[in-house]
């Protein structure tokens, strides 16, 4: 099931809205949510809803067993155990066939490509397990003795096919014991819609520009086409992730849960490393605390480290080559950023900083777009240029002009909305000292969002299949 | 009460922030409430819609479960597609969401929109998508603008193997959409990209070589309006037509009339020769084209002022699906057609794809809802096979195998062959080779529109006489 659908907006949540708030004992509350999170998996995977309550199974019973060896090597062994279970779930699911491809490209071979189908949102709730059962290692959280209580951490539909990856820790005392405000609802509702609206209204239109240009044979296309194209895809991506961040914490409140955010504006950072403290931040730092600060090649760890978890970082959105490409292209500005060190780059002109991080930012996701190698190699020579020396290529060509001209309040609202200027708008109406201004406010903004919530929806129906980018993590 | 409202105002600034994020929450969820209670009433209640005028097909239906529809995911997608596909009142919904796109951006003057991802084909571009010289026709294949009715017999000396690589891999039969104003109205264009017209030619030549000379064989490619209604700024994004189907009759066997409506279509560009709004052209152009090819088969024409005119107002075709612009739905046009005098005289027999008959009808239908199928008023479709007998007594009998472009012309032809029999290239199980010498078939037409001659189903037209 997919967020960005009738069904689910007006259909299944209505469902679980009516048998959550109509429970009274949190236990009964979490039952409900707990099965309205099976069926929402199951919508789209009937079969694999059993890998999900197995992989919850495991973990839960072997963050129990750490629990009960803490601080004896037993606790390591079985903290291994879990982790090497979780990633061979993954490697399976998610990998086999391209290691199979490379495997035969590499020696000549002809094995079979078998044709397995990932299970939705795996890579979600396999990164979520691990951080669990390495947290009940560090014991920087308590095994959660309930495998229901467990389960419902694991499996809770906001988050579970597209993050963000929620720590334990985040809702530990949540679940078992959490009172949602009158605030905490209409702020919830707010967000959700927000986020519905930035995938419906803004990244499905922009997704109609990108395909336009990027959904076939890239050789031809001009100079110009490929910049505005990559930087309007650039912009997609981040509505339609964020999108997806801002319904699943806007659910997440109206249910009691208070994740952390996950997308913090990463357009305005002055620098790459920057970009990805305000970029899927639960990733980068799920990425941080179990990768990149473990003794894995001993000293000097540091910068191998760095490669190790940008190399990560890319396979981890895909298995393709273009993935760990744009993994290590970051990891490789990253490392130049940490030799230059944070305090020479704060004296570097602001504006040249920002043009070096959206350059940098806007060219990599040229790199994530292309799945196939050869359509990434047309990339390079279109928007560098050489292809107008050697294909002939044109700088300008009006199929693009046009749409350029046609999207461009689009494109313009795009850039606007993906910088803090609501976050300022909003500050001004909560600060400001007057209760009228505030209430004022609130109300313009539920006004508003109920207008959003009906354009959504009308846009919705032209939308049968509409499935959200980050799906196929 | 100015100054009680002060007042109110005086206190209510001085309550407590909580309770007025409290109190100002509360009212917020009592809106979102209602609102969405109302939404989803509307979705659950208002009858669902069964089908789309404007996407021209049935909507989802609840599937019917089983087990091994569940477990493969089926039953579950079918059923969130069914609720999302038969929302009440769904093609007005996306009429709103459409005309909601259309202020995404400013417009030229032309008001271009371009659906698709045209690539430039001519004047321009890289050299390897512009066609070569060598593929040109040659001038003297070339049939002269006034004899576009009369055999365009190709000179043997056409290059027929350079000819025939014309475009191959480098151009597909379709190349986007463009929607431009034009004369205060907008008009939806498909743009031609081209085609080897390969399998056409070979079609058509084993036709000839199965019937002999006994049946005259006649090839009526219609235009694209892109051939005519292009703005200039962007004519290098669709292919000139009239070449690619001057290049395609060179390769026709002796004996081939290529009949060329090309030409004289052009010449009535001001006239309303191709709808706006949708992809096919009007029954005006399609009445051209028929005169051309009466003048070449040989055969009496009755003048259109001898017809009687209809008219269906607010027509909207498919090209509103087709670009989901919100500019061709709000400019609708009127949908003309003509019925010939002798009408009452004639008896269409409609029969099924295998060529049994389902008994006779009328030729001219009103289906569904005719600002939308207006175009469905000929035969009231394709998918079936058509006989009509006239009253004329010239011991001609005419076959038109055609796509949807060729549904227009027939009704023109009831003053000029005894028998007529439609049969559409796509719904067509008998042996049409069979079929033209069992009924004494004299003349066979194929009447389809370009990016049919250079698209896939000029590859039915092999199956057609093979199988």
């Amino acid at each position: 099931m997919v967020f960005s659908s009738l069904f689910f907006v007006f259909f299944f949540l209505a469902v679980v809205f009516l048998a959550y708030f109509t429970r009274k004992n949190i236990n009964q509350k979490n039952i409900v949510l707990i099965a309205a999170s099976l069926v929402f998996y199951a919508w789209g995977e009937p079969v694999w809803v059993m890998l999900l309550v197995f992989s919850a199974a495991m973990n839960w019973f072997f963050a129990l067993l750490i629990g009960a060896n803490r601080g004896k090597p037993k606790a390591k062994l079985f903290t291994g155990i879990a982790v090497c279970i979780d990633l061979l779930f993954l490697v399976i699911f998610k990998y086999t066939g391209f290691i199979v491809e490379n495997h035969n490209m590499l020696f000549h071979a002809n094995v079979p490509v078998p044709n397995i189908i990932m299970p939705i949102g795996i890579s979600f709730f396999t990164f979520q397990a691990i951080s669990y059962v390495i947290d009940c290692y560090w014991e920087t959280v308590k095994p959660q003795k309930s495998f229901k209580k467990f389960l419902l951490y694991l499996s809770l539909f906001p988050q579970l096919v597209a993050g963000p990856i929620v720590r334990y820790s985040v809702i530990e005392k949540e679940i078992d014991d959490r009172t949602v405000t009158a605030e905490d609802i209409n702020e919830g509702i707010k967000r959700a819609i927000l986020g519905v609206s930035k995938k419906v209204i803004v990244a499905n239109s922009l997704y109609a520009i990108v395909d336009q240009f990027f959904g076939t044979d890239i050789s031809n296309l001009s100079f110009f086409g490929t910049w505005y194209t990559v930087i309007v895809y650039s912009l997609y991506v981040y509505f339609d992730f964020s999108g997806y961040s801002d319904i699943a914490i806007g659910l997440g409140r109206m249910f009691g849960f208070h994740f952390d955010e996950n997308f913090n504006y990463p357009f305005i950072c002055k620098n790459v490393s920057e970009f990805w403290q305000r970029w899927h931040i639960s990733l980068s730092s799920f990425f941080r605390d179990y990768l990149f600060y473990m003794p894995i090649f001993g000293q000097p760890r540091k910068y191998l480290n760095l490669f190790l978890v940008w190399f990560c970082t890319g396979l981890w959105h895909g298995a393709s080559w273009n993935f760990i490409f744009w993994g290590l292209y970051f990891g490789i500005f990253i490392f130049i950023e940490t030799l230059i060190g944070k305090k020479r780059m704060k004296k570097w002109n602001k504006v040249l900083t920002h043009i070096y991080s959206k350059l940098v930012i806007v060219i990599g996701f040229g790199i994530f777009c292309f799945t196939d190698l050869g359509q990434l190699g047309y990339f390079f020579l279109n928007i560098s240029g050489i292809s107008m020396l050697t294909n002939g290529n044109e700088f300008w060509d009006i199929v693009t002009w046009n749409s350029f001209l046609n999207n461009l309040f689009l494109i313009i609202f795009a850039i606007i909305v993906s910088m803090p200027v609501l976050q300022k708008v909003k500050y001004f109406f909560n600060n400001w000292g007057n209760n009228t201004v505030y209430f004022v406010g609130n109300m313009a903004s539920t006004v508003i969002c109920c207008g959003l919530l009906l354009l959504s929806g009308i846009l919705l129906v032209d939308n049968t299949n509409n499935p959200f980018l980050y799906f196929r993590f | 009460m100015a100054e009680n409202r002060q007042v109110r105002k005086k206190k209510f600034n001085q309550l407590k922030r909580a309770n007025v994020v409290k109190f100002s929450s509360y009212i917020s969820i009592m809106i979102f409430f209602v609102f969405y209670v109302i939404a989803v009433l509307f979705l659950l209640v208002i009858p669902r819609s069964t089908e789309s005028q404007i996407e021209k097909r049935s909507l989802a239906q609840f599937p019917a479960f089983t087990v091994t529809g569940y477990f493969a995911g089926d039953f579950t997608s079918g059923v969130a597609t069914y609720y999302d596909d038969t929302v009440p009142f769904r093609d007005d919904l996306k009429t709103v969401g459409y005309n909601f796109k259309s202020v995404f951006g400013i417009h030229t003057e032309e008001e271009v929109k371009i659906v698709g991802k045209p690539i430039k084909v001519v004047n321009g571009g890289s050299e390897t998508s512009k066609p070569s010289e060598a593929s040109k026709p040659s001038q003297t294949s070339k049939p002269s603008e006034n004899s576009a009715a009369e055999t365009s017999k190709p000179d043997e000396t056409s290059e027929v193997t350079e000819t025939s690589k014309m475009g191959e891999a480098e151009y597909t039969e379709e190349n986007g959409i463009i929607v431009v104003k034009h004369n205060g109205h907008y008009r939806a264009l498909e743009l031609f990209g081209g085609g080897t017209g390969n399998a056409y030619v070979a079609a058509l030549n084993n036709f000839h070589k199965d019937l002999g000379d006994s049946v005259k064989i006649y090839s009526m490619t219609a235009p694209l309006a892109s051939e005519y209604y292009t703005p200039s700024n962007y004519s290098g994004y669709t292919l000139n037509q009239k070449e690619c189907f001057d290049e395609i009759a060179s390769r026709f066997d002796d004996g081939i009339v290529y009949v060329d409506i090309d030409t004289v279509l052009g010449q009535h560009t001001n006239e309303e020769i191709y709808l706006r709004t949708d992809h096919h052209w009007t029954p005006l152009g399609a009445y051209y084209a028929a005169e051309t090819f009466a003048k070449a088969a040989g055969v009496p024409f009755k003048d259109l002022s001898t017809f009687e005119k209809k008219d269906i107002e607010g027509f909207v075709g498919t090209m509103y699906a087709f670009t989901q612009d919100a500019n061709i739905n709000n400019d609708p046009e009127t949908f003309t057609y003509y019925v010939p005098d002798n009408y009452d005289k004639c008896v269409t027999e409609y029969f099924d794809t295998s060529f049994n008959s389902t008994g006779t009808g009328n030729f001219f239908n009103i289906v569904g809802d005719p600002q939308h199928n207006a175009y469905l008023t000929f035969m009231g479709g394709d998918e079936q096979i058509i006989k009509v007998n006239t009253n004329v007594k010239n011991g001609r009998k005419l076959m038109i195998v055609k796509d949807s472009y060729g549904n227009a012309v027939p009704g023109y032809l009831f003053n000029s062959f005894e028998e007529i029999y439609v049969v559409d290239m796509r719904y067509c199980n008998v042996n049409l080779v069979n079929m033209i010498k069992d009924n004494g078939v004299t003349d066979l037409v194929f009447a389809m529109v370009a990016y049919s001659e250079v698209g896939p189903n000029a590859e039915n037209l092999e199956v057609l006489r093979t199988q």
